[in-house]
């Protein structure tokens, strides 16, 4: 159906472990907004914005064991249709950098993606082939949302960078 | 006809105007020594089972898990799973049946059978609550 990128812009970043509540503003959520729906991620980037001194950061991409809920809102986060004349569909995606209840990384699926760089002057890619996609499904933990969220041993320092999915 | 190579997808760590990261943490996220340093390319898969992104290292020389059931290459854990048990339960089907839960699932999550059917019988069947 319709493809969006989610960016986020200059998000401040900080360690956390798994199983534990990811920080306001120090994180990126993205989940189905139904029981049926269905999101497609295919390329997830992120560049460092470290201005001074060395800052490496480990980054994870994966599901949550535990699913942002209630008034969710995205400081600096963007989520662009990426086709200019295609409709958009009536119910889009859950999307987060806070919430009263703060998502949790999953210890289990919780790195579906291992994203380590240096915030000075480094930046990191994946990009899926077509049907290689990380499915997102329904709106419950652990298959309804996934997170990108710095792992224990982030420097804290600043970053920015996009996750590209498809709306099924 | 389809090649193993063309489930690949492409993984770049650019560190050329960076101090890069050492090869401790790189190593722990699976990649060779040396990829924290430069320009790192590599291709990926996506594990067919779990959907992990495995980073591909060019060097290795131990055979990759393959899953002839659903053709595919799968991570080293599901590769040891599917090893131990023999089951293929591609992530792709499990979303497939999820979504045909949903479907099928009334409203209540409670299963109703026929009254045709035995008391003890149907009391057990009413008290299943699908995931």
């Amino acid at each position: 159906m319709a493809r969006y990128s989610l960016v986020f812009s200059s998000q401040a970043t900080v360690a956390t472990a798994d199983t534990t509540a990811l920080t306001a503003n120090k994180y990126v959520a993205l989940g189905g907004n139904s029981t049926t729906m269905q999101l497609k991620v295919n390329e997830v980037q992120c560049g460092g914005e470290a201005t001074a001194a060395s800052a490496v950061q480990i980054y994870r991409f994966g599901r949550s064991s535990t699913v942002a809920a209630t008034s969710l809102t995205g400081t600096d986060l963007y989520n662009a249709n990426l086709d200019a004349t295609s409709t958009a569909p009536g119910t889009v995606a859950l999307f987060s950098s806070n919430s009263t209840t703060k998502p949790q990384r999953s210890s289990t699926l919780g790195s579906l993606i291992a994203h380590s760089f240096n915030a000075y002057g480094g930046l990191v890619r994946w990009q899926a082939r077509q049907g290689e996609e990380i499915t997102i499904v329904g709106n419950t933990a652990s298959l309804g949302e996934c997170t990108y969220s710095g792992f224990t041993g982030t420097v804290a320092s600043t970053v920015s960078g996009h996750i590209i999915y498809e709306l099924v | 006809m389809s090649s193993k190579r063309s489930h690949e997808g492409y993984f770049v760590m650019d560190h050329r105007g960076s101090p890069g990261v050492p090869d401790e943490i790189v190593q722990k996220d699976g990649l060779v020594s040396g990829a924290g340093h430069g320009l790192f390319e590599s291709a990926t898969f996506t594990c067919n089972h779990c959907e992990a992104v495995v980073v591909k290292n060019p060097d290795r020389s131990r055979e990759r898990a393959w899953c002839k059931k659903c053709d595919h290459y799968i991570c080293d854990g599901c590769g040891m799973t599917m090893h131990k048990t023999g089951l293929c339960y591609p992530f792709k089907a499990m979303v497939a049946d999820i979504l045909n839960l949903q479907d099928r699932r009334p409203a209540e999550s409670v299963v109703e059978q026929s009254a045709l059917l035995t008391p003890k019988l149907n009391e057990a069947l009413s008290n299943i609550i699908l995931p």
